[in-house]
């Protein structure tokens, strides 16, 4: 596999979604290509970093407000 | 139908992801509180539709995003027609790691990625177009498949891959936007 195609499948390889074939080969090319597995190790590095950045701390009155909401609801016979 | 106290506390231990969820959507509390409210009120009533034993989590995720989407899509414009160019293949790895020197090591792009804080990423997220951004929220923050978010999101699968694409690079533009201001500005 050369590198445009190893790249293709970039996305479709982080996330999980690549066949076992398509992986072996993605990773046999990197023993090839530094680079490409460099920036595959870069994009992954990048993804964690986007779900930690996203983390919220959800206000705690927030949280009891919910469940008293939903509470009342099963209380009304729902 | 088993019964809804019980259902109380299950979705509830979702409730904070999908706050998160919520924030990156609607871009302010005042509304990701609304939304996450009407997501937890309709999983309530719906509660009878929902089969036990299928994906509690990708159902609320559903609901959320189709509470926000029926919400708040008459405000935007044209959300639909909004298209993104095409980037070169890894976009952001190549300009952080771009010193003058040509062997720049993996650890200064790495570097480079730690010196973005929470607020940018977040800042980063919310620039997207929302039909770029849910897919994206739905992928690297929930770690939902693409047979799952195309099932929340009601597109094709191919849809799912091409908006993954494109809201990540476009991500990634907006990410080396942040690391030049930066630079612009001294820091």
């Amino acid at each position: 596999m050369k590198c445009d195609e190893t790249r293709h499948y970039l996305y479709v390889y982080l996330d999980g979604e690549a066949t076992i074939l398509r992986r072996w080969r993605i990773r046999r090319h990197f023993r090839q290509c530094p680079h490409c597995e460099d920036g595959f190790v870069f994009e992954e590095r990048l993804k964690l970093r986007v779900r930690e950045g996203c983390r919220e701390e959800m206000p705690r009155e927030l949280v009891e407000r919910l469940r008293t909401l939903l509470q009342g609801h099963a209380d009304d016979g729902m | 139908m088993a019964d809804q106290a019980a259902f109380t506390d299950d979705v509830m231990e979702y409730a904070p992801q999908l706050y998160a969820a919520a924030l990156r959507m609607t871009r302010n509390p005042a509304d990701a509180e609304d939304v996450l409210q009407e997501t937890l009120l309709k999983a309530y009533r719906g509660y009878h539709s929902y089969a036990e034993g299928t994906n509690l989590k990708a159902w609320l995720y559903r609901i959320l995003t189709n509470t926000f989407i029926n919400k708040y899509r008459q405000q935007s414009r044209r959300p639909h027609e909004v298209e993104l160019g095409e980037l070169e293949d890894f976009y952001l790895f190549r300009r952080l790691g771009d010193d003058g020197a040509s062997g720049a090591t993996r650890s200064a792009e790495e570097e480079a990625l730690d010196r973005f804080v929470d607020d940018d990423i977040k800042a980063a997220v919310e620039s997207l177009p929302e039909n770029f951004r849910i897919p994206v929220l739905l992928a690297d923050v929930e770690g939902f498949s693409y047979k799952e978010i195309a099932k929340i999101m009601d597109v094709p699968i191919g849809t799912v891959m091409s908006r993954l694409h494109r809201g990540r690079k476009a991500l990634q533009q907006a990410l080396w936007q942040f690391a030049q201001d930066r630079e612009a500005a001294g820091q």
